[in-house]
């Protein structure tokens, strides 16, 4: 029983992409942002995405997030066809499955970094009401904010308010991490710890997909896949992580 | 951990409402203002009314008022068998002059009153001293209190037709809500000073322990007037029978106040502005919400992203606006009752009304709830939807399409192509025009504020106008009364030996009772009689024509008789009956006189009445003009003054002698009453659209406070920064200006319109000032300059580091 799950983990992409386009349409005419993507993502997988500035980076997570739709072919994410759910499905299901993080962090600037982070659980109704805050302490203890609970986020620095998204984004416990450049306002001192945070999250089971400009962390990541003019150059996988 | 308790989306709907304090007041602010208006207006239109019937109602007031000389106790028992008539009292009322501290003659109206202690009808309310007034002593109404000059327990000095000064104790004051009651006289505001004395005075002043004026008061339905002139008709003709002679018969309903039609003309300005408040004040807070809203689209973004449902999201904005909402209600409430009652307080004293208790108006209240309720909710929720649609990518990203198109729009090429303005006020004309929908929405609310506000100056001009077209009908310098009739030609000769007269004429008068097709008396008409073709009145026809040299029994009728007689028109006959006399006439004109709140005044030829009367080339009423045109008032006073002592040296009787500018002025002050009213209305427009305009601005500045850091980090100095966001202001001021000067057209005409047909039951022409428009200038700058120095200021005191943070 153990096994057969084990073995459905393994060969059933968590993340899929098919015939991926995406063309955006301009003043100056359509602009294609992604030409046919085709993309298999496996659960427990860190994939970090590279690619020059304009390559398609942010449209293509946003893809996999569901926060813009495509202009053909298929988003299939933890068993769901993202783009057939209409906008409140959609928004559930993001809130349950995934941890959205950004370069600039898009915490709510009114809200305190307890609520910012229980707000996730507010929407999804996993947690009961009295778990929530606990859970949310646990979450910032992890990033060690935990002594800056009752603060606003505008009074914490940068690399402090990158870990609260995360915590945020882990609020529902998801099984997928999705971050476009979450270093890319970071000191490299900074990078780091957040670079080894999601090196802990990967080992505990989750899915990460990293957009970085950082070459130095790219290397780093077990599977690298480089965008160029929207469509994908290379994909290359290390061996020593095993697979 | 208190603070945890609550949802996370609820505390930021407390986080969005305390971590912006000076937002959350300007949109609190908004919305108050709008319901404040909302409130008095609505208030004050239930209350007036309202109470102008029952406190008149409470008062007993004589439903039937007949003029019969020298009646006594035996008739009025007689009257009270008559079937239909409830109470039966007699006064005795006649007219004296007393002198006030500056030495003028004021006239005063004596009412003897038999039952002091138990007064029926015309009940009086004590306000100072003591009730009744002894032997010797005297009440009076605070109405003229001003024109006597007199404290109480001061010696007023009065002259009795003989010549003889008697002294009177004044011992109290009290208010008479009949002031002007009986149809026949010129209203409350033509009414003399009224004084109150026992019957044992009488003897003392020189005059018959009788009565003159009857009171009845009928059973059954005394608010339907046709029902109290068929009691009155059964009261004549027991009158008669026992042998008195009428002079005069007015009716009144219990519910119909001397000064309705004021309140009445109140109502109708009331009701087309409580619209347009409404209107405002949605405008208004549509505006405050939709500014506040699209600072919080990047926020509605970052929610959808990390689970929030539309429900969810659209659920906590809407929460926000309920409690805005609820806050504004409840700052507005309390606000909007105590201006109220200190409105109505200072309306009720202008025209004679006696308050009730104060309390709330119930559909106020719930018209000031529902609107802080539900306008925000709609306001809200379009742009709340708009947020929500927007996708994520947009909202997170800062770029919205709207933004994108900056520079492409068709305004604002036409504006770049602009030459020779300087680069800082390009920027805020750019700035003006960037958001279209904003910008219309601010216009909109400032302008119809305004327009309001200037039309209110116009109406005001109107009513102006029409005065001074009034007094046209009193174009003497001098009214002259006496005692008794005098000579014609002896009085002229008399008069005109001074050099400062110029012209006297003799003119003629009667009481007419107005007698419908079965011969029942309607009401009472004063028909005045100058001699045919005097220069000294210029009518305003309404049709037909005026009376000329030649004619016998025509009459020109004012526009009241249409009250009675509806659809009457020059050709029709009218039976008046004179000193007991029926006779016919035929109407030849009708003209306009101060509309439903004056009485039933007719004109006819001076030879012809003087005739009929037996008073062929005597008379007791002169007009006067003096050689020095354009006389003052007080210019016309002192010459009152020369005249009564030439007149008495000469032994004439003069009964009073009254500067012809005096009638004009109190003609006028019922209708100065609306204006200042008006004014005040004007006021409270103004407050709403100065709000709002603050408000629009000041949100406008803030959502642009990231621009701002822009500006200042490629080295704009704070100056030039407070000067673009002033000069944006300004520049809104000036647009909201033009298009208030256009919608105070069509807005004037209906104001106007409402309080004409109101109290004339006609229209008249709209008078165009420019002292509304100047003054709306001034106001719409200055505003306009406080409301965007104040954020400017704060912008620009922001480090570029916190504004560029400010996402
Ligand atoms: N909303 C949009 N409308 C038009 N073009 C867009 C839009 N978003 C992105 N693009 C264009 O698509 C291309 C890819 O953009 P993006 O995915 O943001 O690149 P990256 O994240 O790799 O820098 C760019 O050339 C960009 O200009
Ligand atoms: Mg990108």
């Amino acid at each position: 029983m153990a096994a057969q799950l084990e073995s459905s983990h393994d060969t059933v992409p968590i993340i899929e992409l098919r015939g991926l386009v995406k063309t955006y349409k301009t003043g100056a005419g359509e602009f294609p942002a992604l030409r046919g993507i085709d993309l298999a993502v496996m659960p427990g997988e860190f994939v970090v995405v590279v690619g020059k500035s304009g390559a398609g980076k942010t449209t293509l997570v946003n893809m996999i997030t569901g926060t813009d739709r495509p202009s053909a072919g298929v988003v299939r994410v933890a068993g769901a066809d993202v783009h057939a759910m209409h906008e409140d499905q959609l928004a559930l299901w993001r809130g349950r499955t995934l941890g959205v993080i950004y370069q600039n962090f898009q915490l709510m600037p009114t809200l305190s970094l307890l609520n910012n982070v229980m707000l996730p659980m507010d929407f999804c109704g996993l947690w009961r009401r009295r778990e929530s805050p606990l859970r949310a302490l646990e979450l910032l203890r992890a990033v060690e904010l935990e002594d800056h609970a009752f603060k606003l986020p505008s009074t914490i620095s940068g690399g402090q308010q990158q870990r609260v998204a995360i915590a945020r984004a882990l609020a529902n416990d998801p099984p997928i991490l999705v971050a476009d450049e979450p270093t890319g306002r970071l000191d490299s001192v900074t990078a780091e710890t957040i670079f080894q945070i999601f090196l802990r999250l990967v080992e505990s089971g989750k899915t990460i997909v990293m957009v970085t400009h950082d070459e130095n962390l790219a290397r780093r990541v077990p599977r690298r896949i480089r965008l160029a003019d929207g469509r994908i150059v290379s994909d290359s996988r290390d061996q020593r992580g095993g697979g | 951990m208190n603070r945890v308790l609550l949802r996370p989306r609820w505390y930021k709907v407390l986080a969005d409402l305390w971590g912006n304090k000076v937002r959350s007041l300007l949109v609190i602010a908004s919305i108050a203002v709008g319901l404040f208006a909302v409130g008095i207006i609505t208030t004050l239109d239930a209350t007036l009314r309202r109470d102008m019937r029952l406190g008149y109602a409470a008062v007993n007031p004589a439903n039937i008022q007949m003029v019969i000389p020298n009646f006594s106790d035996r008739l009025i028992e007689g009257l009270r068998g008559v079937k239909g008539v409830a109470e039966v009292e007699g006064v005795r009322t006649f007219n004296l002059r007393a002198r006030n501290r500056d030495g003028e003659w004021v006239t005063i109206t004596m009412n003897a009153i038999p039952n002091p202690r138990e007064m029926k009808i015309n009940r009086l309310m004590v306000l100072e001293g003591i009730w009744p007034p002894l032997k010797r002593q005297l009440v009076v109404d605070r109405y003229k209190l001003d024109e006597l000059q007199s404290n109480l327990g001061e010696e007023i000095e009065i002259e009795l037709p003989s010549g003889t000064i008697r002294n009177l104790k004044l011992v109290g004051v009290v208010q008479d809500q009949t002031i002007g009651s009986s149809g026949a006289g010129g209203g409350y505001f033509l009414a003399p000073a009224q004084g109150y004395i026992s019957m044992d005075t009488l003897e003392w002043l020189e005059e018959p322990q009788r009565y003159n004026l009857l009171y009845v008061t009928v059973t059954g339905d005394s608010s339907d007037v046709r029902y109290i002139r068929e009691v009155a008709d059964r009261v004549r003709r027991e009158v008669e029978k026992s042998g008195y002679v009428i002079l005069g018969t007015s009716v009144r309903a219990s519910d119909d106040h001397p000064n309705s039609s004021y309140t009445g003309a109140m109502s109708s300005v009331l009701y087309v502005l409580s619209i347009l408040v409404v209107f405002l004040s949605g405008f208004l807070i549509f505006n405050t919400f939709q500014a506040l809203l699209t600072q919080q689209v990047q926020q509605i973004g970052i929610m959808k992203i990390i689970g929030g449902r539309s429900r969810q999201v659209i659920g906590i904005y809407l929460a926000l606006i309920f409690v805005f909402g609820v806050l504004a209600f409840l700052v507005a409430l309390p606000l909007a009752n105590r201006a109220s009652l200190a409105l109505l307080e200072f309306l009720a004293n202008q025209m004679n009304i006696a308050l009730l208790p104060y309390r709330p108006v119930l559909r106020a209240t719930l018209l000031m709830l529902a609107i802080a309720l539900v306008v925000p909710q709609l306001a809200g929720f379009v742009p709340v939807l708009q947020g929500v649609r927007i996708t994520i990518q947009e909202a997170t990203s800062g770029i919205r399409k709207e933004n994108v198109t900056i520079g492409k729009g068709w305004l604002e090429r036409q504006l770049m192509r602009l030459r020779g303005v300087p680069r800082p006020l390009l920027v805020s004309l750019r700035n003006t025009f960037r958001r279209k929908g904003r910008l219309m929405l601010t216009l909109v609310t400032l302008s119809l504020g305004g327009s309001i506000f200037i039309a209110t100056f116009n109406v005001r001009a109107s009513v102006s106008d029409y005065i001074s077209r009034v007094g046209k009908y009193f174009r003497a310098d001098m009214n002259i009364t006496f005692s008794q009739p005098y000579r014609v030609e002896k009085v002229r000769q008399d008069l005109e030996a001074l050099p400062e007269i110029e012209r006297v004429e003799g003119w003629w008068g009667a009481r007419g009772e107005i007698l419908d097709e079965q011969g029942v008396v309607i009401d009472t008409a004063y028909i005045l009689a100058p001699p045919a073709g005097t220069p000294l009145v210029s009518p305003i026809l309404l049709e037909g024509r005026w009376i000329e040299p030649g004619d016998t029994n025509a009459i020109t009728i004012s526009e009241r008789f249409s009250d009675i007689f509806p659809g009457i028109k020059p050709g029709d006959t009218l039976k008046l009956r004179i000193n007991g006399e029926e006779k016919t006439w035929v109407v030849v004109g009708r003209f306009q006189l101060v509309g439903s709140s004056g009485g039933y005044v007719a004109y006819t030829s001076g030879e012809y009445l003087a005739k009929q009367t037996g008073m062929i080339n005597r008379t007791s009423s002169f007009r006067a003009v003096a050689s020095q045109h354009g006389m003052t008032l007080a210019e016309q006073k002192a010459l009152a003054i020369q005249l009564d002592r030439y007149l008495r040296s000469r032994g004439y009787d003069v009964q009073e002698i009254t500067a012809g500018l005096s009638l004009e002025e109190n003609t006028t002050t019922g209708l100065n009453i609306l204006t200042t009213f008006l004014l005040i209305m004007a006021l409270l427009t103004a407050l709403v659209g100065s709000i709002g305009l603050m408000g629009t601005m000041s949100l406008n500045v803030m959502e642009r406070t990231r621009e701002i850091g822009v500006l200042r980090a490629v080295g704009a100095s704070d100056g030039i920064v407070i000067r673009l966001v002033m000069v944006e202001g300004l520049l809104i001021g000036l647009m909201s200006w033009g298009l208030s000067v256009l919608l105070s057209f069509p807005i004037s005409t209906l104001l106007a319109d409402a309080i004409f047909v109101a109290l004339f039951r006609a229209s008249w022409r709209v008078v165009f000032t420019p002292l509304g428009l100047f003054i709306w200038l001034g106001v719409v700058l200055l505003l306009a300059a406080v409301a965007s120095l104040l954020p400017a200021r704060n912008a620009a005191r922001l480090t570029i580091r916190e504004v560029l943070a400010y996402e």
